[in-house]
Order: C-alpha cells, then structure tokens, then sequence
C-alpha cells in the first residue's frame, strides 16, 4: 500500500484518535451502573472508517469486543448502507450472531458526518447490567430464553429516540432504570467520540480520515505480514475436548501458514448444541484472533489491516459457528478454549511464544434466592485457575486468562448474600508438575446461611478434561464442584438448602517441560 | 524577630532545601545529591550549609516540613523489614491470589506483584465475624500468641493484623494487637482498622502489610533524623508530608508510614496549587515533568484532587493494576513515561515512538557527550534551538548541539525524514501523548480541560507546556519560580491535614442517625488530635464529612459531602447523594432505595499565620531592553523562527510581551509560541495568556 504520510504525522494522529476512543471509555466507565463494565472493563469503544474497518480503540478495551464490534458495525452497514443514515442516527443490536455472541452484551454505533458526509462511525459494546431471560447458566435451549432480542435497528432517528423500543426494554429487563441508564451512557460516549473525532480534523485541517485509516490499516498489515513471515509455513492440526454436557465437546483445528498468510480452519468441531454453550461465529473470530495475537505479535494494534492476514473459518452449525436460534449465554464455557487450542497448534513452530493449557475458562457461581432478612436477591460471583506454564517460568496463581475478570471480594460477597466463606485457599500442587509448574488452582468454600432454598447455577470447565502441559510438562488437576461434600454436574442448576455446604476448586495450569529436565 | 521555614524533599536524585520567610519574600534553595546508603546525611549536610551561606541562626527557624520517597523505594526494591501477617482462618494465602487480573492483555508472562509477606509467615487465626461484626467465633487468643512466638523467633520485626470484617468490629484485632504490643514492643505492629479500616479484604490486607514492611524503617530513619536536626541546633517542630497534602507529627507518621509513600508529589501538587491560586486559576491542571516522567494532577479550587486508593511499587512502571494496592487518602496524580531523556525509536510499523524508555542522567541524552547515542526529548529540543547550549541548567552543563543532530540524523534515515522534521516531530509526538493522556485523565474525572490553567514545572515542564496548551484549548498558561524545587516549596503550603475513614453499611431510609453521628464523631476526635498534634492552629479547624454511597445493588459507590450538622435525617442524606449522582450520571433513579458503605472525615487546619499568598519577589528590574538577543527557533517543521531571548530574572514585573519568545532560567526554559502574549508578575509567576 502505498504510503502518503510521513511517520511523524501517523504517529501523533493516531495517538489522537486512541485518545478520542479513551476518553470516549473513560466517561462510559465513570457513568455506568454495570460492575462488569466498572471493575472488569467489560466494554469497547471503537472508531472505524466509513466501511466498519477499526482505526482506533480504547486501550484497555478487552479482546473479544475487540474482534467482534469492527464486525456489528459492518453488518449495521449491510442494513443500513451510508445513504440510509442521517445525522443523529444511532443503530443497535444485542443479537447475538451480529454482536458478541450473548444478549447482555448491547452494541451501539454512531455516523460522524462532516460538511455532509460520513467520515467515521462511533461505536461501542457494553455489558448491561441485565438483559432479562433466564438467569445466566448453560440450560437455555434456544437464544429466545436467554433474554431480550434487537435486531439491528435504530434506536436513534436523527437524534429522536424510538420510545417503543425503550418501552419494550425496559419492560423486559429486571433493572429497568440500571439497563437503560447504561443504555444512555454509551450514547454519551458515542456523541463524545463524535465531538472529538471533528475537532481533532479541525486541528490537523483534514477533511477525510482516508489517507490516515490507510496508513494505519497499511502499517499494521506490514507490521503483521513481517510477525506471520517469521513462522515457519506448514499446516499444523490439533484438537482438544472439553468437559462439554453429557458428552465432551471437541474443537479442532488447523492453522496453516504460507508466507505471510495464516488461515485457520476449525473444520471437525463438534456439531451445536441445545444448550447456551454455543460460540457463535463472532466470538469464535475474536478468540482466535487474541490468541494468534498473544503467541505472534503482542505489539502489533488490532485492527483490520492487522487481520487481513488472517482468515478464520468455522463449519456452520457447528458448536464454534451455530446456527439461530442457538443459545449461546455461557458460550464462554466453550469459547475460552480456543486460543488455548491456538497455543497448542504453534506449540511445535514456536515453543517460545505459547504457554501450557490454563485453568481457564473463567468460573463462577449464580445464585438467586432470598437472604437472611427474607429480602430477594441474585448475584454472581467469579474466580480464576491458574495459567499455564511456559519456557520463561512458571504458570501464576489464580489468574484471569483469556478473559479478564477479577474474584470477587469475600467481604462483599458476604455483604450481597445470604452465604458464609469457610475459606479461600490455593490448592498447592494443582497447577500440572514440569520443569516448569503450571500455575494453582484454588479452593472456594461456602455455607448457605439463608433462611431458604438458594437456586445456584455454576461456570464451570475442566472438571473431567485437565489443562494439558507442553513440551513434556503434566497436566494440571482437575476442577472440581462440590454440594455437601459429593462432586455434581456444574451444567446443571440446583436448588440448594438452609446449611448446605458448596465447594468451587478451579482448576490447576499445564506445566512445560519433563520434571528435572 | 524574622523567622524562617524549611522544606526538606528527599528525590530519588536530588535532595532539595527550601528556606522562606513569613511572606515568601526571602527564600534560599540548596540542591544536593542524594545520599542513597543514608539519606539523612545529605540532609543535614545541605541544611548545615544552607545555614552557613545565608548566616541564619538556627533558633530563627520556626518550623521544619519533609517528604522522602524513601518508602517508596524500599517497597519497589523489596527492602523492607521481615514481616509477619496473622489472619482470619481460611485466608492466609490471599495476599498470593491477589485480584487475580491481568494487567496486561497480551502478555503471556506477567507476573503479580511478589506478596511482602512470605506464605509461612501469613498465619490462619482461629476467629470469625460476621458482615455485621457479629462474633461467630471468638479469637482464640492461645493461637495468637503461638503464632507470634514462632514469628519472632524466627526473626520478625513487624506483623500485620487483618481480619475479616474488623472494619465493622475493631475487637479481634485490637486484642491481638495488644497481646503482641505487650510482650513484644520491640515489634511493629500494623492493625487493618487503625491502617485503613474499609471493606475489601485484599486491599485492605495489601495496605496493611505494606504498612508494616516499612514500618520499622520509619520509625528509625525519622527518629535519626529528628534527633540530627536537632544537633544543629534547631530546637522546632518537625512534621512529615503526607500522601493527602497535609502534614502530620513524626509520632503519627512513624504509627501509620504507609501514609507517606506519595508525600514528595503531593508536596509538588499543593504548590502548583498555590501558585496557581495566587493567579485566581479555580481549575488547574498541573503538570511536572522531569528526566523520566511527566505527572498530571487536577488541582478543583486551590485543592488538589484526592484519590481514596493508588498503587505502589508497580511491576510495570506505566500499567495500572500491576502494582500493590493502597487503600489511603492521596493526592491524585497520573505517571506518564515522557521526560526529557526520552529516547524517541522506531516501532515495526515504521513509526516514531518516544518514550518511556529514558536515557536518564547516565549515559543522558546524546548532546551530554557521556556516551548516550540515542536521539532524546532534549535533544530534540536542542536541535530546534530552544535549548541554549551555553545556558543549560544555568550554564552548569554545557551540552553539544551536534551530538543531537548526529542522533536526530540516524533516526530520521529510518524514516526518511530530514534532521528538522524528526526534531520537530519527537516533540510534537511527546507533546500529543502528553496532551493525550491529559484528555483522558480529565475525562475520568468529568473535567474540561479547556476551562483549567495550565500550571507547568520540573525541568521540562515550561519547555513543552505552550504546546500542550495548544493542544487542549487552554487559554493560560502559569510558569512559577524554582521550577526545580516545586516539591520543597509545597512543603511549606501544607496545612495539617488527617483522613480517616470507616465502613458503616446501612440504607438512607433505616439509618440510626444517632448511631451515623457517634460514628463521624469518633472519628473526628481521632482525627482532630493528630491535626493539632501536628501544630495545627485549633481556631482555624476544619471538618468535612463525606459518605460513600450507592443505590442498593450497584457494585460502586460515589463519594458524597455531607454538611456537619446536627438534625440530618435520612431523606437529606439521600437528597445529597442525588445531587452528586446527578452531576456524575445526568440522572437518578427516584425507585431504588440508597445505601451508605464507608464513612470519610477530614480534619485541616492551617499550621502557620503566615500569610504565604502575600509573598513577592524582591527584585524588580528597571525595563531598559530586557532581552538578551535572538535566536532561530523551530516551532514547526515549515522552518525557523527569529525568537527573543529574555533571562526571567531581567524581566521587569507587569509588562506584557508578545510571543513567540523563550525565557531563561537557571532550572528550566520557558517556550512560548507565536500568538500569545505574556508577563511576569511580582508574585513570582510568567503567565503566558494564548490567543
């Protein structure tokens, strides 16, 4: 491509667009009722050019929102083409093949119009504080129990909102007045985005975003083709099981390099299930992409030159590109597998770019019931396993990986429920042994001090499938969850009594390398 | 008789020492070296000489105010003292899970901060509270004192105690303590609910050990300290800065050191809020930048803004969520890594990159002919002629123009651009990151930086600040004297100031008033003794109140002003907080019931009568023609411009000068671009006004 903008110019436009997308999150985070959005940064703000090709992103936006919203706001574009849009439109979805794969997540964008003309789209995905449907667990057979659906449409007429789909929000969600509040913050943050975007063409005098998006879609791309060059070419296959529901689910997949190209095919993933583990093609694309990222190119922004290398494909109606209306609220419980399946493929070309299996994916318990006083009242709770291990060292404790959601606080959880912590320990030795050790798992323990039944529901993996070690390195321990002492399935949801005791043992790391090697 | 007072700010390079008078109108300013092995030398060398040359008495010094990073840095080297930790059964490994998030989404290898306490010597305690503070099981008291016995011997100097929900029931822990304090005073003993007394076990756990690992040094290095100033002869109060921007006794700040982990920036940050207060600024932002770094602090009506937790010894300097947590009342500031020993780079997209990597004094910029290659911010800055190479820092140094160029050369092979425009760039580059970071640190805290003054020092700070203004719309811009020395100077700003905080759960529409009254109250008690212990004058106190509130079900909560009065009900406390959640949100929810978390005092007052606002300076030169001639100057990459040169200390007070211009000083130079007018006042300040 060629280039037309000398490397100074680049470099302090695009730190101004990163800013815009910043600032845009920074007001979003200080405005939101969501504790995912708040404490887990579990939202995007993007700019794109014109066509939905990502120019600049929050910082600390997480990977899945960063591969999956450039996507939501192309398909905005295959209903509404740039004639179709006005100043002031905002279009939106929560579906869930065009967003992120699950209905609590809202997507939102905005067209930047300067002296007429579409110059950019403002867009963004937040994690609402509530969607309705039923409360979050693997059981929803079809996406319709999952919540509320919107299609792609504007909630937003040239600066008019369309009050009955406000109307029929609120009325389907259990924190009207939370959800919507949300709902506004990132409209806030879109016009915020906009505002910025046009004083930041004002200050360098520049009527387009063209000659910039293509330097920086250029460069990235160089920058990416330079990373793939360096691996070998070859195509190289594996696959892995999970836990998955009766029976375990397999992910399959083959990476093949060819100069400075990569295609991954997930061809010989099991077929979708009627259960909300499935990944839908979105997340799939985005999981694979963090995990290629992680191994090959940490440094390199995301963006589409960055993957126009790269092509995913995944066999539709399969568990990793299903087909509606399946269910996919915990995808994460199939989802999170993938860039450990990516590690394990680069495994053999590039040992010291990957790390073992980890305890992934993330865990977590829901409950809803009433507590001590007799008052309603539902919350989830999350905990991590531990990494893998790797050539540079051991795998850590207890960390987040490939989301990024912290444990939530022993002191709160005993302030927002009815439950007692019994202890939180880590479970020394769980993380797989090697030169190496994969990093420990932990233990959780609670007892219900409600005054009646508590339905509970789990996140849960790696219960009968461990983390695998690399290069010789053993596998981790397995997860575990307990009711009454008595290992049960953590698909399903129970209703548990007054004094029952529950165990959560996340899963240890793989190691890396024979023990004493 | 005049009476003086001294500022001593301990830098990880310099020690700095700042003598005044009453009104500011005599200041004397010595910079020494830091003496690393024991910090205390340089001290007391730099004040016996600062003595010498200005011919004080001793007995004419009223009062001495310090700040150190010291602390700071034996966290960030691990060289605290060996610690021990006694917590609730069931949690002694939570110091090692931590949070369990990653501060970097695409590192694979990223370690958590290494715990201060190693596992074996966290120690479970058989006893248990419930979130009310109930007793569900009672301290067993045998346990502690086994524990503390094997920790001792194997040579413990300090242990921190945290139990799970002491905040709502201090006993377990205050009886824990007084076991050890009893048999064991030669031990530091840290307590959750005297350190941070606030709900979120890790955190809270994390402030507490960090609060003990330092523990010990303090006491001894402010002991030796006091007892050295002493020695020379100066027989008078002598206060520790804190984080918060007040100053405490050494009794306070030796019982609760964590507090001063950040008293070197916050000192920086009350006299860029002096300096800009004495302008008439309601809204500053205050910007310092050095070798290494650049710092951001919002300064809301002559008060720095406060932050109720920030982060120590981070494992990557620039990353939040990399370092350990600290749950205390501090000044808040935001580290960007751009100094002017920045290295500017090429990345793999071909593009320039400048910073964090610093060259810092040791090989230094290219231009110091110490070896360094690498082309830097100041010599970028060289190069486009803002820099006088016979006049750097006050002509201690001179530095070499066309080692710069040879450096800004190479790199500008690799992009194919020529010497100016890579000059020009770097700082165009480090200045829009700058600005950046700026935009975002103003949006999280819901500021316009267009209606904030721009409040510039540190070496570099003037050099750069006129572009940053530029770039965010900021109309004024206030260089203050001593540039270099803005720390030790805040010293003497400081009122006595504590914080103290609790958490106290209940909801707006069931709270025993009465019982939220005794709660505020003890805690001002508490706090108003270590505020007049601090030589705060007891006519000038202040109290103000805050409450962290949320409605019920939010996971955060905003923190809210309550006026301190009787008579307060429930429906007032809930209007208060909605008026804050609507300047924050632009709404409320009139359906959702309103629930308190933690209770927040402060208690300020002033320590001095001294009028510091009052303070001019004496020399007030006659204006025949104050500039010391001209030179070409590049402000963009189309070409040079012939600049005026003034030396600030010729500039004459009041009259107004069109830019663009540069002002030299003997700690830094001011660039002030095209279009803009200035002037120095009689206070002391350059004040650049953009058009």
């Amino acid at each position: 491509m060629a280039q037309t903008l000398d490397a100074v110019t680049v470099e302090a436009q695009w730190t101004r667009l990163i800013s815009v997308a910043d600032e845009a999150a920074a007001a979003l985070v200080r405005t939101s009722f969501s504790t995912l959005v708040r404490e887990s940064h579990d939202f995007s703000c993007v700019l794109t050019d014109p066509a939905g090709r990502s120019l600049a992103q929050a910082t600390k936006s997480i990977p899945s929102f960063i591969g999956t919203l450039p996507r939501s706001v192309r398909a905005f574009l295959n209903v509404y083409p740039l004639d179709q849009l006005s100043p002031g439109d905002v279009v939106i979805t929560n579906d869930i093949y065009d967003g992120t794969g699950h209905l609590p997540d809202i997507t939102v964008a905005k067209p930047i119009f300067r002296k007429g003309i579409i110059v950019g789209i403002a867009a963004s995905t937040a994690h609402a504080p509530d969607i309705g449907g039923k409360i979050r667990s693997p059981e929803p057979r079809e996406v319709f129990e999952e919540g509320f659906q919107i299609p792609i449409m504007k909630l937003m007429n040239a600066g008019q909102p369309d009050e009955t789909l406000i109307k029929l929000l609120r009325k389907n969600v259990r924190v009207p007045d939370q959800t919507i509040g949300d709902l506004w913050a990132q409209l806030s943050a879109l016009d915020l985005m906009e505002r910025r975007t046009l004083r930041m063409m004002d200050d360098y005098g520049l009527d387009t975003l063209e000659a910039l998006a293509a330097e920086i879609h250029g460069r990235s791309e160089g920058a990416m083709r330079a990373a793939i060059s360096a691996l070998p070419d070859g195509i190289y296959r594996e696959s892995l099981q999970t836990d998955g529901l009766q029976l375990p689910v397999t992910l399959a997949m083959s990476i093949s390099i060819k100069g400075d190209e990569i295609e991954v095919d997930l061809e010989g993933s099991s077929p979708q299930v009627d259960r909300a583990i499935n990944v839908a093609y979105c997340y799939t694309y985005a999981m694979v992409m963090y995990g290629l990222k992680c191994a090959i190119c940490p440094d390199v922004p995301n963006n589409e030159g960055s993957f126009n290398p790269i092509t995913v494909i995944s066999p539709e109606g399969s568990i990793v590109n299903p087909k509606f209306p399946a269910a996919g609220g915990s995808r994460l419980l199939v989802g999170h597998y993938l860039p450990a399946l990516v590690m394990k493929c680069l495994g053999g070309i590039a040992p010291d770019a990957v790390i073992a299996a980890c305890g992934s994916p993330l865990w977590g318990m829901n409950q809803s019931g009433t507590d001590e006083a007799g008052r309603p009242y539902a919350n989830m709770l999350f905990y991590n396993g531990g990494m893998g291990a790797s050539s540079a060292g051991d795998g850590e404790t207890c960390l987040s990986w490939p989301s990024n959601v912290s444990s939530t606080s022993i002191e709160v959880t005993e302030h927002i429920s009815p439950l007692r912590v019994t202890q939180k320990r880590i479970v020394r030795g769980s993380g797989g042994a090697g030169h190496h050790s994969g990093g420990n798992g932990q233990q959780i323990s609670f007892v219900s001090r409600a005054r009646d039944k508590v339905a509970v529901s789990f996140l849960a993996e790696r219960t009968r499938i461990p983390a695998d070690g690399i290069a010789g390195g053993e596998a981790g321990k397995l997860g575990k969850v307990l009711i009454n002492g008595e290992a049960v399935d953590p698909k399903s949801q129970y209703v548990i009594e007054p004094g029952t005791t529950i165990d959560l043992v996340t899963p240890g790391g793989g190691g890396w390398g024979k023990v004493g090697s | 008789m005049q009476k003086y007072s001294v500022g001593i700010d301990i830098g990880g390079t310099f020690t700095d020492i700042v003598m005044q008078n009453a009104d500011g109108s005599e200041r004397h300013v010595h910079k020494i070296l830091t003496t690393k092995s024991d910090p205390a030398d340089a001290v007391i060398e730099g004040f016996g000489r600062l003595l010498n040359e200005t011919g004080i008495e001793p007995s004419r010094i009223s009062r001495v105010v310090h700040a150190t990073t010291l602390f700071t840095n034996a966290l960030i080297e691990r060289k605290g003292v060996a610690t021990g930790l006694l917590t609730t059964s069931g949690f002694g490994d939570l110091l090692e899970i931590g949070r369990e998030r990653k501060y970097d989404l695409y590192d694979l290898y990223q370690r958590k901060p290494a715990p201060l306490v190693p596992r074996a010597h966290c120690i479970e305690i058989d006893e248990r509270l419930a979130p009310d503070g109930t007793v569900e099981i009672e301290l067993n008291i045998d346990a502690v004192a086994t524990a503390v016995a094997e920790l001792v011997e194997q040579g413990v100097e300090a242990i921190a105690i945290m139990f799970l929900h002491a905040f709502a029931n201090p006993e377990h822990e205050r009886r824990a303590a007084a076991w050890i304090r009893e048999r064991h005073p030669e031990v530091f003993v840290s307590v959750s609910t005297e350190v941070s007394p606030i709900i979120r076990e890790y955190e809270r756990l994390s402030t507490t050990v960090a609060n003990a690992y330092i523990g010990p040094l303090a006491e001894a290095y402010l002991d030796d300290l006091s007892f050295r100033i002493q020695e020379l002869g100066i027989d008078t109060p002598f206060f520790i800065m804190t984080s918060n921007g007040g100053v405490n006794s050494v009794a306070e700040a030796k019982r609760i050191p964590v507090q001063l982990l950040e008293s070197g920036p916050a000192a920086g940050a009350l006299a860029g809020a002096h300096f800009g207060a004495i302008e008439g600024a309601e809204q500053v932002l205050a910007f310092d930048m050095g070798g290494t770094t650049a710092k951001l602090c919002i300064i809301d009506r002559g008060e720095p803004v406060i932050a109720h937790s920030f982060e120590a010894s981070r494992e990557k300097r620039f990353r939040d969520g990399s370092g350990l947590p600290i749950s205390i009342s501090t000044v808040e500031l935001i580290e960007i890594g751009a100094g002017g020993g920045s290295i500017a780079t090429t990345d793999q997209m071909g593009l320039i990159k400048v910073g964090p990597r610093s060259a810092g004094a040791e090989p230094g910029p290219a231009c110091y002919g110490r070896g360094g290659t690498e082309p830097t911010v100041t010599d970028a800055n060289l190069s486009i002629g803002t820099l006088n190479p016979e006049y750097f820092l006050g002509g201690a140094m001179t530095i070499d123009r066309q080692a710069s160029d040879a450096a800004l050369v190479d790199l500008g092979l690799a992009v194919a651009l020529d010497v100016s425009r890579v000059a020009t760039g770097v700082l165009e580059i480090v200045t829009e990151s700058m600005a950046s970071a700026a935009r975002v640190h103003t949006a999280e805290r819901a500021y316009d930086p267009r209606s904030c003054t721009l409040l510039a020092t540190g070496g570099a700070g003037p050099l750069h600040a006129f572009a940053i203004a530029r770039k965010l719309g900021i109309r004024s811009l206030v260089c203050p004297p001593c540039a270099g020395v803005g720390s030790a100077v805040g010293l003497l700003m400081a009122p006595a100031r504590a914080d103290r905080s609790t958490t106290f759960p209940g909801q707006t529409d069931t709270i025993d008033i009465g019982k939220l009254e005794r709660a505020f109250e003890d805690l001002e008690r508490d706090a108003r003794a270590i505020v007049l212990e601090a030589g705060g004058i007891e006519q000038g106190i202040e109290i103000r109140r805050h409450i962290d509130m949320r409605y019920v079900g939010q996971g955060f909560e905003l923190t809210v002003p309550i006026a301190a009065s009787n008579g307060l009900d429930g429906a007032e406390l809930r209007a208060a907080f909605e008026r804050v959640y609507d300047e924050t949100f632009q709404r409320i929810l009139p359906q959702s019931s309103v629930e308190l978390v933690n209770l927040r005092v402060t208690v300020l007052a002033p320590v001095t009568e001294d009028d510091m606002g009052a303070q001019t300076e004496s020399k007030a030169p006659a204006a025949a023609d104050p500039s010391s001639g001209r030179r070409p100057v590049w402000f963009g990459p189309e070409g040079a411009t012939d600049t005026a040169v003034y030396s600030r200390y010729d500039l004459p007070f009041d009259q107004v000068f069109d830019g663009p211009a540069i002002v030299e000083e003997a700690e830094t130079t001011i660039l002030i671009g095209p279009s803009s007018r200035f002037v120095r006042r009689s206070n002391g300040n350059v004040v650049v006004t953009l058009d």
